[in-house]
């Protein structure tokens, strides 16, 4: 017999969790609204810059032509993909993106790092801020400025480091013309450009480190060669990892104003990369669809990049990026 | 062990003097707790004594050697700091081992060294886990294993027990204790926590505004206060302070006369700050000369004991009464008793404890 005056069974239906779901998420909306509202211009940018272009990305399937739209254009599958593989140029460009990515995070990460650490040992406040503006002043000046100053310096006849070869009564070097010096260069100037407002990001890392650990450190007996090893280095690691996590996810980002800046055909073999390819075949010869499909395999590989180095960077040392 | 002696020590920031003139022999094997409110000026004392601080005047001295100009890694002193300044990255055997790796001790040496401090401490389950996974009370026990494996001449506290709650600040001011009578090193410890200081000193050095106001056994300074601030400042609920005039024979005040102890001698007239410490109120009606008048308005339970907030004339006390529990009679005017002999007498100017004659 089912007794009708008991109470109502106290577990909650799915739809009465939903329900109260919905209303403490509007709740917390209408409360919180102003922050969401100072959040939308960025969203509005990624939908606008970043997602919204990504509709294109199905021409790098499609064999694309500006008359037919993308809509209009047949699809052809990975026959793009087929044809930059076959392509020994893009092959290349393939090869020195890596290379010099390489080099760059060999000789480009540390040295914002280095440079962080070297500002935290200088005592005189003064020295250090000049220090520190002469050092940031390159990030500031345009890419091509920066170009026209490497071109000068780097000059058969009147570049400054020729002129130094010619004292020691060496030859001038081409070194713009020659692939072998293409990689210094261009992986020297990045240094020269970016270290010193790179190292910004380890500064201010380094100034979170509580200054107790340094003073017991000091009553302990450690010298500042050992402070900088045994507690700065350890302390700044997850920001490292964290900002070489980033790093990796841009590894096929080789500064494109750059490379176009100062490579020249001569030097392609060594210079060439896939962005620089990407802009000769899809701007300059019109191949859009094979350029969405290098920039597409560039994008690919960056993701899978950045997610191993994220994972990895989670197993072993509880940093992440999320 | 050693004895730390400060002679006229001085400390200036620029034109800033924080700390006018401090002198303090600190004796070997003794535990001594610098206390005062913020900004006093002992936890610059203290670290001055570690050498984090330079020495703008005056003298130094750890075991009869001059210490000035002395880096702070060879004044064979350890420090144990607020927040425990614990390498974040290295668990608790490589922190406790680092100041002895710095010194380059032998490995083998290192390792006796941290498992019998470890078990000391109670750590000995702890040596692989790093700071972030103990508790508060086991990362303060770090900090002080990474003191004592160093077996220095004069351990430095400062603040040691202030990030921790209550009842954890009780536990551990015990094993700070029980720890400095088996080693017997020589102790300086800063704390702004008068219930630390009472409980843990040999002796205590109350400092105000740069200065030491008075220095004695935890008993001496509750007792006989130098002046209002040593009075206000230790004991809990602090000393009830009220203004008053001597009489010929004894203290005005609120309107009432209270007898004291002692002769007045010609100091009839003389503005006074009369002192009454909470527990030394009897809840019982003494005689006419003195019995005071109180208006009860707030009772505060402690379990045994009760707080009474009172108003006495114009001004409010504070008392501290055995109540059993019983409070629900404590309540409109009562007739207060207080012992002559436990009244203190400040002069109303200056602020310095008054001395009655004979």
């Amino acid at each position: 017999m089912v007794d009708q005056t008991s109470s109502p069974p106290k577990v909650r239906t799915d739809e009465a969790l939903k329900t109260d779901r919905l209303t403490r998420t509007l709740d917390h909306f209408r409360r919180e609204w102003q922050i969401y509202a100072m959040l939308l211009p960025t969203i509005i940018w990624f939908v606008v810059f970043l997602y919204k272009p990504m509709y294109g990305l199905q021409i790098a399937f499609k064999d694309y032509s500006i008359f037919r739209g993308v809509q209009g254009s047949p699809w052809i599958g990975l026959e793009h993909f087929q044809t930059l593989f076959a392509n020994d140029s893009f092959i290349r460009a393939v090869r020195n993106t890596i290379t010099i990515s390489f080099y760059n995070l060999l000789f480009g990460f540390p040295a914002p790092i280095i440079l962080a650490l070297m500002f935290n040992e200088i005592l005189h406040a003064t020295y250090k801020r000049t220090a520190q503006t002469i050092v940031y002043l390159p990030h500031f000046i345009s890419s091509v400025i920066i170009a026209g100053i490497v071109i000068t310096a780097f000059s058969p006849t009147v570049g400054v480091i020729n002129t130094v070869l010619g004292w020691l009564g060496m030859d001038s070097i081409y070194f713009l013309t020659q692939p072998e010096w293409f990689r210094p260069i261009f992986v020297g100037t990045g240094i020269w450009q970016e270290a010193g407002f790179g190292s910004i990001v380890f500064l201010a890392a380094i100034a979170g480190v509580n200054p107790s650990l340094y003073e017991s450190a000091v009553v302990d007996g450690a010298n500042r060669w050992q402070m900088m090893w045994k507690i700065t280095i350890p302390s700044i690691l997850p920001t490292i990892l964290i900002m070489l996590i980033i790093r990796i996810g841009n590894v096929m980002e080789v500064s494109f104003e750059l490379v176009i800046l100062l490579y020249q055909p001569a030097t392609y073999e060594t210079a060439d990369v896939v962005n620089t390819w990407v802009y000769r075949q899809g701007l300059q010869s019109g191949q859009y669809d094979l350029a969405a499909a290098a920039g597409l395999f560039n994008a690919v590989v960056a993701f899978v990049l950045v997610m191993t180095a994220n994972t990895l960077s989670r197993r072993f040392s509880r940093t992440s990026l999320w | 062990m050693a004895g730390v002696s400060l002679r006229s020590i001085i400390k200036r920031y620029g034109a800033l003097q924080v700390v006018h003139g401090i002198d303090l022999e600190v004796a070997e094997q003794e535990f001594v707790v610098l206390v005062g409110p913020s900004g006093c000026g002992k936890s610059t004392t203290l670290r001055m004594i570690a050498g984090l601080e330079d020495i703008s005047e005056g003298e130094l001295s750890i075991d009869g050697r001059f210490m000035n100009r002395v880096a702070p890694k060879d004044r064979d002193v350890a420090m144990v700091f607020q927040n425990y300044a614990l390498y974040p990255h290295l668990n608790v055997a490589d922190n406790m081992a680092f100041g002895l790796r710095i010194r380059r001790m032998p490995k083998d040496q290192i390792a006796t060294t941290i498992s019998e401090t470890a078990e000391i401490l109670g750590l000995t389950d702890y040596l692989d886990r790093r700071p972030a996974d103990l508790s508060g009370g086991q990362r303060q026990r770090v900090a002080m294993g990474r003191a004592i494996v160093r077996h220095p001449k004069v351990f430095l506290f400062d603040e040691p027990l202030s990030n921790l709650d209550a009842k954890l600040r009780t536990q551990m001011r015990a094993e700070i204790k029980r720890l400095h009578n088996r080693l017997g090193v020589t102790s300086i410890y800063v704390t702004h926590d008068q219930v630390e200081a009472m409980t843990l000193a040999d002796r205590i050095v109350v400092m105000n505004d740069g200065r030491i106001e008075q220095v004695g056994t935890p008993m001496e300074l509750f007792n006989n206060p130098v002046n209002t601030f040593v009075a206000g400042f230790l004991g809990s609920p602090p000393m009830n302070q009220v203004k008053g005039v001597l009489t010929e024979t004894g203290a005005r005040i609120g309107g009432m006369d209270v007898s004291l102890n002692g002769a007045i001698n010609g100091h009839a007239g003389r503005d006074v700050i009369v002192g009454i410490r909470p527990e030394h109120v009897m809840l019982e009606p003494g005689d006419a000369t003195s019995s005071l008048p109180i208006e009860l308005d707030l009772v505060e339970p402690l379990g045994s004991e009760a707080l009474l907030h009172a108003r006495f004339g114009q001004d409010n006390m504070v008392f501290k009464a055995d109540t059993n529990g019983e409070i629900a009679h404590l309540s409109g005017v009562k007739q207060v008793h207080v012992p002559a002999d436990l009244i203190k007498l400040f002069d109303a100017e200056t602020g310095r404890a008054l001395e009655l004659g004979a």
